[in-house]
């Protein structure tokens, strides 16, 4: 806990996580379904939150300061280097959603328990699911914020530019669904149809990771639909890594 | 054969805004031997830091080619065979001096009881044992001079590449890093260091290297070729004086 950063977040997610309690007490009926997203929300943002500030600066940083001379002045390749930076993210981030995770039960047990037989229907191994397929965008992020460092030159631009991508990549499912419903006395141009089309197949589709809706109702997924998810998530993150490498292999310190 | 082979080396830099080209080197051609105390003397911009950031493979040359022990230094390989003290060295400074040797053995595959025992030596030769478990951000210019330098040690190196050495290091300092680049050349070691400190260079190497605008205007044998009273900073000079100045 050598970082402010993380332990700043840690602090806002752990008040989040009290104040969920209180805040299902206001409901009337849906308790446990209440607290259950709004402690995948809070762990959902508060890891999105980790992994920006921290990977964001883990190469940038070390191009601005020059400590990445350190580094691959030694028997050290620049693939390692990318492919090390994204390993120690990636434990981090196991790390921080497996603690937070675990704490982010207690407020769906409790509110749970306060009244008779609400759990009915909930199943924790959904909800168990659901916090594993937030480790699994968040890595995936981790690896689009490698790529981006690789290419750009300062922090900053690598934090915009996942920003970016990580909004767009959480939306387009929704766009592209209202792009295949076809609405009376809507008419969608080619060139938007087609630019949809192509945002969908380059961007990363980081809804596919949100299961709060299947976690809150206790809607049973197919071992199937996780297998492909763990597929593109390989798929996805294997071409960041590679590419982020690459442009590194390339890339000069002067 | 020459350990380090330098041939024909030109390095053009464009500028990122104007998109100007700047020419760092021109065709730069030097042959290291084994166990040879190589000085590198310039003024400042003369292509002494782009020289060693060729030779570590953080920048790649424009035209012409690099040999260390044979091997291109694009290899990673090669680098087990060279020690690297940056000009300003910036390191993680949340890491202890300990830390970062144990890191920079842990880099060659060092054995644990040999990262030990060897940080153990350096860190005594170096004078850093009481501020071992300190971080490094406590230090002092010259204390991370000398951390920068157990680090180019660690492995045991057969090629030293040690850009400005005693910048920023106090008297005590000096010759502490003096001595141990003398012991490094009784040991064999090969050296390749740049200074602004001529004295240093005359009394320490075999041969010197004078490059100017990135040119290199002379080589110059220490022993051969400073006779009669001659001094190296007095070739300097000359050589400065008869390239017309710096450029800007």
């Amino acid at each position: 806990m050598r970082s402010r950063v993380l332990f700043g977040i840690f602090i806002m997610a752990l008040l989040a996580f009290s104040f969920t309690v209180t805040l299902t007490n206001l409901f009337m009926r849906d308790i446990t379904r209440v607290a259950a997203s709004l402690s995948l929300t809070t762990l959902s943002f508060s890891g999105l939150l980790m992994v920006l500030f921290i990977g964001t600066n883990l190469i940038s940083k070390d191009i601005d300061k020059r400590t990445i001379y350190m580094v691959i002045s030694r028997p050290i390749s620049r693939t390692e280097y990318v492919v090390g930076k994204f390993i120690g993210l990636c434990l981090l981030i196991i790390l921080a959603v497996l603690f937070l995770g675990c704490i982010s039960s207690i407020p769906v047990y409790i509110s749970g328990m306060t009244y008779d037989n609400p759990l009915a229907g909930f199943k924790w191994g959904v909800y168990f699911a659901a916090i594993i397929m937030i480790a699994m965008k968040l890595m995936l992020v981790a690896s689009l914020i490698m790529f981006f460092s690789a290419i750009t030159s300062t922090s900053f631009i690598s934090l915009i530019l996942t920003v970016a991508t990580y909004i767009v990549g959480s939306t387009i499912e929704v766009a592209k669904g209202l792009m295949d419903v076809k609405m009376e006395g809507v008419e969608i141009s080619p060139f938007m149809g087609a630019l949809i089309q192509a945002v969908y197949f380059v961007f990363p589709n980081l809804s596919l990771f949100d299961l709060k809706i299947q976690a809150v109702h206790g809607i049973a997924l197919s071992a199937g639909y996780l297998f492909w998810i763990c597929i593109y998530w390989l798929f996805y993150t294997g071409i960041m890594i590679t590419g982020g490498a690459l442009i590194m292999e390339r890339r000069e310190f002067p | 054969m020459a350990i380090i082979e330098i041939r024909s080396v030109s390095k053009t830099f464009k500028k990122e805004f104007s998109g100007r080209k700047v020419e760092a080197l021109r065709a730069l051609d030097l042959f290291i031997s084994e166990g040879e105390v190589f000085g590198f003397l310039g003024p400042n911009g003369a292509g002494k830091s782009t020289t060693i950031k060729l030779l570590l493979n953080f920048i790649r040359p424009s035209s012409g080619s690099i040999m260390i022990e044979g091997k291109d230094p694009s290899d990673k390989n090669v680098r087990r065979s060279i020690g690297y003290l940056p000009e300003n060295p910036y390191f993680y400074d949340h890491l202890s001096a300990e830390e970062l040797l144990r890191f920079g053995g842990g880099s060659c595959n060092l054995d644990d009881a040999v990262i030990r025992e060897r940080s153990s030596t350096l860190l005594q030769d170096l004078d850093l044992v009481d501020a071992r478990k300190r971080p490094l951000r406590s230090y002092s210019k010259g204390m991370v001079q000398r951390a920068g330098i157990a680090l180019a040690l660690i492995h045991d190196p057969k090629i030293l590449i040690l850009d400005e050495p005693m910048s920023g290091l106090d008297p005590m300092g000096r010759k502490k890093v003096f001595d141990l680049i003398l012991r490094l050349k009784a040991n064999g070691k090969t050296v390749f260091f740049s200074s602004h400190i001529l004295n240093d260079i005359e009394r320490l190497c075999d041969r010197a290297a004078i490059l100017i605008n990135g040119s290199l205007r002379r080589l110059i044998n220490v022993n051969a070729d400073l006779k009669n009273g001659a001094t190296l900073e007095d070739e300097f000079f000359e050589e400065v004086k008869k390239s017309g100045g710096l450029r800007e």
